[in-house]
């Protein structure tokens, strides 16, 4: 459907390393990495992921996280969290 | 060893009593009592005071005792005796009860915990939907998988039994693919690969929106760059070698020796490439017509159609945003090219389509789908022939005699320039107009044009139109003999004036935003031809090349600068600067035919489309023109 187009359209841009989604006990649902690397990725993203909705929730308990970026020397994690799931991309940013 | 269902224990689930609205009415009596006293311990002193009454006696039995205690050791009433006793033999018993199980459980309180618990009663009865859709898939045995809420500290504490037997196994499979299923099909899901798919974009297109914006490019210091950032920096100019694979301008020889009277800083004038707009959908078709949104002058609508106009295929036409030149965020699909189209000004959502048979449909871009709003397909009056132009116009009082109403005006080649209302504006299934009224382009073929007669033997094609800037009663129409016609919308038989220049069909006229006596027509005769509108004859003619001009835009920032899309080259004039070259000149690749131009309204950018269904966009740079004050 449009969910898979766009998804197929995310993963074609450019610098995209990976792409993924994993649900909320860690399992991946659809992922462009190996299954080891995507487990992983999602155990200490997940564990990132709670410390900031609780850190920013804290503040304001109405409040919540919407979306979460990571830029550090080689890339780029962009994470939309949910209740349900993880939504993982990796990029690249420099051309 | 496996293990049976009944045999396993679990804990009865604590049932809440469910209180009822009367029970909450009704008065409770509590009563209130002493129980007995309850003995603990009772030690009996051997201790008596002096002052008692069995004082004496006991005095006295002391003293006997101390006698006898006295007299013992050499009496023979006492005799020391030992006897032995049996010990029973001991008797060892174990009992073995099942291991007492101990649990730690710790909870951080947060204030979002204690905000949450608060509002539980939102939160519970989602999770408790929740499990009762899943206890109905199986119906007696317990769920194989915890649900995890993490942010809710209310949890159902059920425990998670696996059964090792291979039909809860799949069952739990299945369990996992349908959530996985219902994951990614959910809005939230696809609400969250939306913002990303732009935020990805953001990141990929960051200096050249930088650049649109006329912000100052900043390079990312960590990111080793090696195409480079496209807007020159003035401190370093490191990256110059990238600028050349990704530039199509070059300076005219001209321009470079009138500013080598200038500083040896300032740079030539140069059409600096962004990005384009441009995706597998549109490759193929070519770019008809562009517009932008009145609302959102960041919002771009696109009309695609095939253009060489003896192969029709479908039309298309695209609302693109600037968040994600990669794919737009609207998409129509036509039945056939269009030819034109424009946005509304009175409602922003309305976009007017033009297509290549004649008829007119109206779609509304706040919906995702793209059913047609409004169509003229069933409308009597409909145009025989494509229909060129559209565009929104503004009148000012009018017939209609309310104040300034917005119609929507078209001209096509079956000669008629048509006005169209709305009256059922709600009704999408309707006809879309219901009274027109019609300004008859009649003309004859060449020759000089008698007065308004009642019957003319043949129609011209229209090509384009343009409304005068300021005083809407008048246009311009350019047809397809090569004459321009002034018009007036109170007089529908007869023309003001006609301007006679072009030797072959005129594709766009255009009125001068600031200077509202002047107008710039352009034609197949490969010439642009710059009018006053009271004279009959050109006041200059440009040829600059031996292609077809198709488009034509006045710059809407400067009184003399404008471009023209022909078919080889996109050129920017700078009638203050030069009226035999143009200021800029920017080749096409060999295939490639420039279609059509559009001027950037908040910014120096220059839209280009062209005919392999590619939006070019350009950032004019150092363009001494567009500073000036308009004269």
């Amino acid at each position: 459907a449009e969910v898979e187009e766009t998804l197929k359209r995310i993963q074609a841009h450019k610098g995209v390393i990976a792409t993924m989604v994993v649900n909320a006990e860690g399992i991946p649902i659809r992922t462009t990495l190996d299954n080891s690397t995507t487990v992983q990725y999602a155990g200490l993203l997940h564990q990132l992921t709670m410390k900031a909705r609780s850190t920013v929730r804290d503040i304001d308990p109405q409040n919540d996280l919407t979306f979460l970026r990571i830029r550090s020397k080689k890339h780029e994690i962009m994470i939309a969290p949910d209740k349900e799931y993880l939504l993982i991309v990796v990029q690249n940013p420099c051309e | 060893t496996s293990c049976d269902f009944a045999d396993v224990q679990v804990r009865p689930e604590e049932v809440r009593e469910e209180l009822t609205k009367e029970d909450l009415e009704r008065s409770v009596d509590l009563y209130l009592t002493e129980t007995e006293t309850i003995w603990m311990l009772d030690m009996p002193s051997v201790v008596v005071s002096v002052e008692s009454e069995e004082a004496g006696r006991i005095l006295e039995r002391n003293k006997i005792y101390a006698d006898i205690c006295k007299t013992r050791p050499g009496n023979d009433r006492f005799v020391e005796k030992m006897m032995q006793t049996i010990n029973g033999p001991p008797k060892n018993k174990e009992v073995q009860c099942d291991q007492i199980s101990m649990e730690d459980k710790g909870v951080t309180v947060t204030s979002w915990d204690l905000y949450d618990s608060f509002n539980v009663s939102e939160i519970k009865p989602t999770s408790k939907a929740e499990g009762a859709r899943a206890t109905t898939r199986k119906s007696s045995k317990p769920h194989p998988t915890t649900e995890h809420h993490p942010t809710t500290p209310v949890c159902s504490d059920t425990d998670s039994t696996t059964s090792p037997t291979r039909v809860l196994e799949s069952a739990v499979h299945e369990e996992e693919e349908r959530h996985s299923r219902a994951i990614l099909t959910s809005e939230n899901f696809q609400r969250d690969l939306f913002f990303m798919e732009r935020i990805l974009m953001e990141n990929i297109f960051q200096p050249k929106l930088a650049a649109y914006r006329q912000f100052p490019v900043l390079t990312d210091p960590d990111v080793t760059s090696d195409t480079g950032t496209e807007a020159e920096q003035t401190e370093q100019g490191k990256e110059k070698k990238d600028k050349e694979e990704q530039e199509e301008a070059f300076i005219t020889p001209s321009i470079l020796s009138d500013l080598n009277k200038s500083l040896e800083e300032v740079l030539p004038p140069r059409l600096e490439r962004l990005w384009s707009y441009t995706c597998d959908l549109t490759d193929g078709h070519g770019v008809s017509s562009m517009a932008w949104s009145k609302a959102n002058p960041d919002l771009l609508a696109v009309g695609y159609g095939a253009f060489d106009f003896k192969e029709q295929k479908k039309g298309l036409a695209c609302c693109w945003s600037l968040k994600n030149p990669m794919w737009p965020e609207r998409i129509f699909r036509c039945e056939h090219s269009v030819t034109a189209l424009d946005f509304s000004k009175a409602s922003p959502n309305l976009l007017a389509v033009g297509m290549y048979n004649g008829s007119l449909a109206i779609y509304d871009v706040r919906s995702p789908n793209d059913a047609v709003l409004m169509d003229s397909g069933q409308s009597p009056n409909r145009h025989t022939g494509p229909v060129w132009q559209l565009r929104w116009v503004e009148e000012d009082g009018g017939a209609t005699g309310e104040g300034k109403a917005e119609r929507l005006i078209c001209i096509s080649a079956d000669g008629r320039i048509t006005l169209w209302f709305i009256q059922k504006r709600l009704d999408c299934t309707d006809l879309m107009k219901i009274k027109r009224t019609e300004r008859e382009e009649k003309k004859l073929l060449g020759m000089k044009e008698r007065k308004s007669e009642a019957l003319i033997s043949q129609q011209a094609a229209g090509m384009c139109f343009d409304f005068h800037p300021t005083d809407t009663n008048y246009f311009l129409a350019g047809t397809e003999e090569g004459y321009i016609h002034k018009c007036s919308c109170s007089s529908t038989e007869q023309f003001l004036e006609t301007y006679r220049g072009h030797k072959g069909p005129v594709y766009k006229v255009a009125w001068n935003p600031f200077s509202t006596d002047m107008f710039l027509s352009c034609s197949a005769d490969w010439s642009i031809i710059l009018w006053h509108q009271d004279s009959q004859t050109p006041m200059l003619t440009l040829n600059s090349t031996t292609t077809v001009v198709h488009d034509i835009a006045w710059c809407p920032k400067s009184v003399f600068v404008f471009a023209a899309a022909n078919e080889s080259r996109v050129e920017i004039w700078d009638l203050g600067a030069s009226i035999l070259n143009p200021v800029i000149s920017c080749p096409a690749s060999p295939g490639e035919k420039f279609t059509s131009v559009l001027f950037a309204t908040n910014t120096d950018c220059l839209l280009v489309g062209d005919s392999k269904g590619e939006v070019r966009v350009f950032e004019m740079q150092n363009l001494a023109a567009l500073n000036s004050d308009k004269v």
